[in-house]
């Protein structure tokens, strides 16, 4: 038995928002995987926990023309199998199969690995380089938080009493944008991030975007870059941002030194994996 | 505070009141006494409970038995068919997957979730498959020649049986 807590299966958006702003110790529930875990090793002990999953608009996965959004209670399994997610945007899919195992992701959803806000989320870095959006509903009215205003700390959003976040909306990806997601793991399997880096490069507005996870208290988007000159020196530009951007610190999976070795080789990885077939390069 | 729930356990309707904080494989191993569902870690990591919710692959200790209400759940009980082991469960017999067997129900489990959405996988569909189940005896080669095997007769017979 995970504690002593009540359960409600909430019907709308409304109803969630509603008891999570009257009731004291409340919390929602997607998939659970980290929230019924912290319940268990004793680091929540919420007294109502609010099932959103049920709440048909937030299982809607919807890439439009515009604007693409994920629901809150979409499993992360779902959207790393969905075509245009997997064409478009292949860093965001990668990101999502990279957390968990088969099982897990089947439950766990993307919202949830944002809104636990873990400076290893990997899905952060990508939402990062792709402007997304959260859409947040309040006890009186919605809001949209963009995913660099979201962290404000380990394991703390910008999140108020009584919101909840409903969606993510990703503007539609520019023809011909290219993303990649690396993550570097202890072991091949199911692993936390000791250090996760995510970019996009945008060919006709020549920019490139960098983010990067598990290197300070939240997850950082680096300054965007312009594309120009040669491979190695933008990459070396995304370094020097790269460090004085982060604060990487030693903990039971990496030590800071190791973080800050690392850091930079994936950079260059990512930076040369992005650039490397730019016409004119 | 209780609830009733309802759901569909390997075919039959099952009826209970459970806590709120009772999990799913909780209520299948003591109200249920469908122990072939076993607890390892109970935090989602050795992949021990799982069971298929709706069809899909979960780790039973991390879904609330109240979230399983109107669902339709697979356990390893469900495997066989009156008394006649699948072909899955024959091929890791033959196969020689199991060892001490504690994760063999959860393994049988990932695997057949894997072949009823992928009939013919490749040996790295299967290794990703049951990533999310760990054995500490076989070192999963004879496990994935297992799964290889269901698939190899399953596609042969045209049918699981």
């Amino acid at each position: 038995m995970l504690g002593a807590f009540d359960y409600v299966r909430a019907r709308s958006v409304e109803e969630a928002c509603r008891l999570l702003a009257e009731r004291d110790d409340a919390v929602i529930l997607a998939g659970g995987t980290d929230l019924l875990v912290e319940v268990r090793n004793g680091l929540r002990e919420p007294k109502l926990v609010i099932d959103v999953k049920a709440i048909d608009e937030l299982a809607r996965l919807d890439p439009s023309d515009e604007e693409w959004m994920i629901g809150a209670a979409v499993p992360l399994n779902r959207l790393a199998e969905h075509r245009a997610i997997r064409e478009s945007v292949p860093a965001l899919a990668d990101a999502a199969l990279s957390i968990g195992t088969y099982q897990l992701r089947n439950r766990a959803t993307l919202v949830g690995n944002l809104c636990n806000a873990s400076p290893a989320a990997d899905a952060a870095p990508v939402l990062l380089t792709l402007d997304a959006k959260l859409s947040v509903a309040g006890p009186k009215d919605f809001r949209t938080i963009p995913i660099a205003e979201f962290f404000t700390g380990v394991k703390r959003t910008c999140l108020t009493d009584g919101e909840v976040v409903t969606d993510i909306r990703i503007p539609a990806p520019p023809q011909g944008l290219k993303t990649v997601f690396f993550k570097q793991q202890r072991i091949r399997g199911h692993d936390l991030a000791v250090v996760n880096v995510a970019g996009s490069y945008d060919p006709t507005a020549k920019t490139l975007k960098v983010a990067v996870g598990s290197c300070a208290p939240t997850p950082v988007l680096l300054e965007p870059t312009e594309a120009t000159g040669s491979t190695a020196a933008i990459a070396e530009r995304v370094v020097e941002l790269a460090e004085g951007a982060t604060s990487p610190i030693s903990d039971v999976r990496a030590s800071a030194e190791y973080r800050r070795a690392v850091l930079p080789v994936l950079l260059r990885r990512l930076v040369d994996r992005l650039l490397s077939e730019r016409s004119g390069a | 505070m209780t609830h009733e729930i309802v759901l569909t356990v390997n075919g039959q309707t099952e009826r209970a009141t459970v806590p709120a904080s009772m999990t799913l494989l909780e209520l299948l191993r003591e109200p249920l006494h469908l122990t072939g569902t076993k607890e390892g870690c109970g935090i989602g990591e050795c992949g021990a409970c799982t069971v298929l919710l709706d069809g899909a692959a979960v780790t039973a200790c991390l879904v609330l038995a109240v979230e399983a209400d109107g669902c339709d759940v697979q356990t390893i009980e469900g495997e066989a068919n009156d008394g006649q082991l699948s072909t899955l469960q024959q091929a890791f017999i033959d196969a020689g997957a199991a060892q001490c067997g504690f994760c063999t129900p959860g393994m049988i489990l990932s695997a057949r979730a894997l072949l009823d959405r992928s009939p013919n996988p490749t040996d790295e569909e299967i290794v990703e498959a049951i990533a999310g189940n760990l054995c500490r005896c076989t070192g999963y080669e004879a496990i994935i020649a297992a799964v290889r095997r269901a698939a190899d007769r399953i596609g042969g017979e045209g049918s699981d049986g």
